[in-house]
C-alpha cells in the first residue's frame, strides 16, 4: 500500500526520523524521489540507496501468484465466479452471468428498464446457493430515488413462486438489502469508502450502485474551465476504489450509466451539454441531415470511464413493446444482442427472436449508438397511423 | 584515475568533507590509503575502507570502458548486432498479418506499445501474447516464459485458459501432421497447466505499487531467467487520476520507461505496454490520441494503435525503427485474435499439411 508508514517497511529508526525531518514518512513519498535526491535526503552512498529502495519497493510490491494458481483457486469454487442473471441466453454467453471482481455497467435511455434490471439482481443475490444465487446481501446505493419496495416484492414473488412461498421469506429477503440515498458526489465518494468495513460486517454479496451518472451530471458542468478534469477525477478515484473492493471480496459490482448525444464530427464533449430532454430530439438528426452533423446516442461520462469498466451491458428499444439487450464490451463474450420485455416479474427474454451471435459486428464501446424511445415510438407511430407529419414528434 | 572526487558515489555528507579537505581527484584518495584518510577527515577507519573500496571499483569500471573491455560495457559492432537480430526470436501473435507488419511478431528487447479505444482487444492480444511465448522452439517459438502486471484488474483467468487450449491444440496438429520426435518430446511438457504456471500475475492498484514491482523486477528476472515477455497492462490507468503535480508525473514515466528500456535489454525479453486513448481538444473539434502526454511517445519503441472503423477493428503500425507505417483489418474469436475474413477450420489429422495453416506463415514449413 502507498501510504504504507516507513517505519513498517522494516527501514532503521534512525533512518526513519531522519527522513521524517524532510517530511518523507510513507512509501509513497520515498519512492517518488529521485536517486540522487534519495542519496541526499538519507545521506547514503548510491549502492546503500539502492538496496533501501529494494527494501521499501517489496514493502509496496504486490504478491506474485501464477495464473494456474488463479485458476485452480476459481476451479474450486466456481460456483463464486459469477452471478446467474436467470436469462438464459445471456448467462450462457456472459460464460456464467455477471462476473463477480470486476465492475459492469448498464447503460440506457431513461425508462429502458435499467432499475428493474437491479432490482431483479438485488433478489437473485440473496437467493441461496443452490438456486444460482450468492446467499448473501446486497448493498444498493439509491440517487434518483428510483428503488420501490414493492416492484421488488411483485418482482420476487412472480419470478420465484415456489421458493417465496411464505411472507416470512420474504421480510427475510428484503432484510438483507441495505439500501442507500446518496444525493452527492462527495457522499457517493464517502459511501464507497465505507464499503470495506460494511462488507465484512453485513456479509454483502453485491453492490449496485444506481446511477453515476445522475450525480456526476448535476454537479459537474463541463462547460465551466476544470470541471471536466474535477469530474474525471472523481470518476477515476470511484472506479478504483470500488475495483479494488471487488476484487478483494470477490463480489460482483453493478452501476448504471445514462446517454448523451455524440456528434460525429467529433464533438462529444459540448453534447454531453444537452439535458436529457433535449437528447430525444437531437437524436432524429441521424436519419435527417446526413453528412455534416449526424449525431448519435452514446453512453455518457465519456472514454476514460468506459475504460474503468470490465464490462458494458447495453439496453435499448426496438419496438413498442420489446427492448433489447447489448453486450457491448466484455473480456469473455463476444458482441451479442438479446430480446426482452418487462413484465411482472422482471425482465423476460425473448427467447424465440433472438439473433444469431454476431461475432464480427460491434464497435466501439464508448461510441456504440443506442437507440431511443423516440425513434422507436416515431416508426412504430409511422407505420399504424395514416396521420399527417404535422402530428409526429417534430425533427 | 583522474577522476574527480565529486563524481564518485559517495554518500554527500562524506564527499563533502573529503572536498573541504582538499582532495581533489580519486588517485589521491588511493594513495592515502584507509589510515590517513580517516585521520585527515576525521571518520573511522571502517568507513575509511568501505569509501576506498566503492572508489577502487569505481576506477576499475572506468578503466575497463576506456580499454574497450567487455561485461558491462555494451559495444558492438553492427555486423554483430545484425547477427544477433536475425538469429534473435519473435513472440507470435497468431494474426499473421500483425506479424507480418511487426516485421515477424513482437520483438525481444524492445518496448512495444499498444494503445486503443477501451474494449478494442488490447488485453485480448496481452494475453495472446502471454501463451505465445511458451510456444516450444521446435514449432518456432521462443520458450519463455511471461510476467503480466496488471493495473486494471482485466486479465480473465478463464479467457487465458480459452487461449491456451487453443493454442496447445494447435501445436498438437502440427505434430501430428509431421511426426516428429522432438515435436512430440516438446508436447509432453506443452500442457495447459504449465502454460498457465509460466504466467506470473501480479496485480497492482496504484501507481506506487507499479513503481515498487518494476524496481523489484530485475531481481526477479534474474532468478526466472527463463522470462521472455514482460506484459504491463494498463500503464496509463495508475497515472491518470490523483496527480496534481504533472512534472512529477512526466519524471516517474520517464524513470519508468528507462528502466523499462534496460531490463528490456539485460534480459532479452520484450517488454509490451497497453495504454488508453484520451480526448483531445483542438479549436472546434475533440480526437482521441493515446493518453500519458507527447513525451511518453518517446518511451516505446514500437507504438500499435487499435481502433475501430465503423464495425470493423483496424490496428496500425504507428511507430516502428524497422517497418513502414500501415494497417490491417483484425477480428477476436473465441481462440484468438484472426485476421479478418479467414476462419481457421480445424480439420482432423492425417493432412500432408498443417491443417492450420492458412493462420500463420512459419506454419507453412509444414
Amino acid at each position: 500500500m502507498a501510504t504504507k508508514k516507513l517505519r513498517r517497511a522494516k527501514l532503521s529508526q534512525e533512518l526513519c526520523e531522519r527522513l521524517s525531518r524532510y517530511q518523507i514518512t510513507t512509501c509513497q513519498d520515498f519512492l517518488c524521489l529521485s536517486l540522487l535526491e534519495l542519496m541526499k535526503v538519507t545521506g547514503e552512498s548510491y549502492r546503500n540507496v539502492q538496496k533501501l529502495l529494494r527494501k521499501v519497493s517489496l514493502a509496496c510490491a504486490p504478491k506474485m501468484q501464477t495464473a494456474y494458481e488463479m485458476k485452480v483457486r476459481r476451479s474450486i469454487n466456481p460456483s463464486a465466479a459469477f452471478l446467474p442473471t436467470s436469462l438464459h441466453s445471456l448467462d450462457k454467453v456472459l460464460h456464467g452471468g455477471i462476473p463477480c471482481g470486476s465492475l459492469t455497467e448498464l447503460t440506457s435511455p431513461p425508462g429502458c428498464g435499467k432499475t428493474q434490471f437491479c432490482i431483479t439482481m438485488s433478489v437473485l443475490a440473496t437467493l441461496p446457493v443452490s438456486m444460482g444465487g450468492l446467499d448473501g446481501a446486497v448493498i444498493y446505493i439509491d440517487t434518483e430515488s428510483a428503488f420501490s419496495a414493492e416492484r421488488l416484492i411483485e418482482i420476487a414473488g412472480n419470478r420465484f413462486p415456489t421458493y417465496f412461498d411464505s411472507d416470512e421469506k420474504l421480510f427475510c429477503m428484503t432484510r438483507s438489502i441495505h439500501l442507500y440515498r446518496e444525493l452527492t458526489c462527495d457522499s457517493v465518494l464517502k459511501r464507497i469508502k465505507s464499503l470495506e468495513e460494511e462488507i465484512i460486517s453485513k456479509k454483502i454479496k453485491l453492490i449496485i450502485i444506481d446511477s453515476v451518472a445522475s450525480v456526476v451530471r448535476k454537479e459537474f458542468d463541463t462547460k465551466l474551465q476544470g470541471n471536466l478534469a474535477e469530474r474525471s477525477n472523481f470518476l477515476a478515484r470511484g472506479a478504483s476504489l470500488l475495483k479494488y473492493v471487488a476484487e478483494e471480496f470477490s463480489i460482483p459490482v453493478i452501476l448504471t450509466n445514462q446517454i448523451t448525444t455524440s456528434l460525429s464530427n467529433g464533438l462529444a464533449i459540448p453534447a454531453d451539454l444537452v439535458s436529457p430532454a433535449h437528447d430525444l430530439s437531437l437524436s432524429e438528426g441521424a436519419s435527417g441531415s446526413g453528412k455534416k452533423e449526424s449525431a448519435c446516442v452514446t453512453a455518457a461520462l465519456g472514454n476514460t470511464w468506459s475504460h474503468s469498466v470490465n464490462t458494458r451491458l447495453i439496453l435499448q428499444y426496438h419496438d413498442l413493446l420489446t427492448r433489447q439487450i447489448v453486450i457491448a464490451k466484455s473480456p469473455v463474450a463476444p458482441f451479442s444482442t438479446f430480446f426482452y420485455t418487462v413484465e411482472k416479474s422482471g425482465l423476460v427474454l425473448q427467447d424465440g427472436k433472438n439473433l444469431s451471435n454476431l461475432p464480427w459486428e460491434g464497435t466501439n464501446p464508448a461510441l456504440q449508438t443506442i437507440q431511443v424511445r423516440n425513434t422507436a415510438l416515431g416508426n412504430a407511430l409511422l407505420k399504424t397511423t395514416d396521420e399527417t407529419p404535422g402530428d409526429t414528434p417534430s425533427p | 584515475m583522474q577522476r574527480d572526487v565529486g563524481s564518485l558515489p559517495l554518500s554527500p555528507a562524506l564527499r563533502a568533507r573529503l572536498l573541504a579537505a582538499g582532495f581533489q581527484t580519486a588517485q589521491e584518495l588511493l594513495e592515502t590509503g584507509p589510515c590517513g584518510l580517516s585521520k585527515e577527515i576525521g571518520i573511522s577507519r571502517e568507513e575509511a575502507l568501505e569509501a576506498l573500496q566503492v572508489v577502487r571499483q569505481e576506477c576499475a569500471g572506468d578503466a575497463a570502458k576506456t580499454a574497450g573491455g567487455s561485461g558491462s560495457t555494451r559495444k558492438c559492432t553492427a555486423l554483430e548486432l545484425l547477427e544477433e537480430e536475425q538469429t534473435q526470436g519473435f513472440i507470435i501473435t497468431f494474426c499473421s498479418a500483425l506479424d507480418n507488419i511487426l516485421g515477424g511478431g513482437v520483438q525481444l528487447t524492445k518496448i512495444t506499445e499498444i494503445c486503443g479505444a477501451p474494449g478494442v482487444g488490447k488485453t485480448q492480444l496481452c494475453m495472446q501474447l502471454a501463451v505465445d511465448v511458451q510456444i516450444p522452439e521446435c514449432f518456432g517459438g521462443v520458450a519463455g516464459e511471461a510476467v503480466f502486471i496488471d493495473t486494471e484488474g482485466s486479465f480473465m483467468v478463464d479467457r487465458a485458459a480459452d487461449i491456451a487450449t487453443a493454442c496447445v491444440r494447435h501445436c498438437q496438429l502440427i505434430a501430428e501432421a509431421h511426426q516428429e520426435e522432438d515435436h512430440l518430446q516438446a508436447l509432453e511438457t506443452f500442457s495447459l497447466e504449465s502454460i498457465l504456471s509460466h504466467i506470473y500475475y501480479f496485480r497492482c492498484r496504484d501507481y506506487i505499487e507499479l513503481l515498487a514491482q518494476v524496481y523489484l523486477l530485475p531481481d526477479f528476472l534474474s532468478e526466472h531467467s527463463k522470462v521472455r515477455l514482460v506484459v504491463i497492462d494498463g500503464i496509463a490507468f495508475p497515472f491518470r487520476h490523483d496527480f496534481e503535480d504533472l512534472s512529477l508525473r512526466t519524471r516517474l514515466l520517464n524513470g519508468l520507461a528507462q528502466q523499462l528500456i534496460i531490463i528490456a535489454n539485460d534480459h532479452k525479453s520484450a517488454v509490451v505496454l497497453t495504454n488508453q486513448m484520451t480526448t483531445r481538444f483542438g479549436q472546434n473539434q475533440s480526437m482521441l490520441v493515446p493518453a500519458l502526454g507527447e513525451s511518453w511517445g518517446h518511451a516505446a519503441t514500437v507504438r500499435l494503435i487499435f481502433h475501430w472503423d465503423n464495425t470493423q477493428r483496424l490496428a496500425t503500425l504507428y511507430k516502428s525503427p524497422s517497418q513502414k507505417e500501415s494497417t490491417i483489418p483484425y477480428n477476436i474469436t473465441t481462440f484468438h485474435l484472426l485476421k479478418s475474413f479467414k476462419i481457421i477450420k480445424l480439420r482432423a489429422s492425417g493432412l500432408p499439411r498443417c491443417a492450420a495453416s492458412t493462420c500463420h506463415p512459419k506454419c507453412r514449413r509444414y
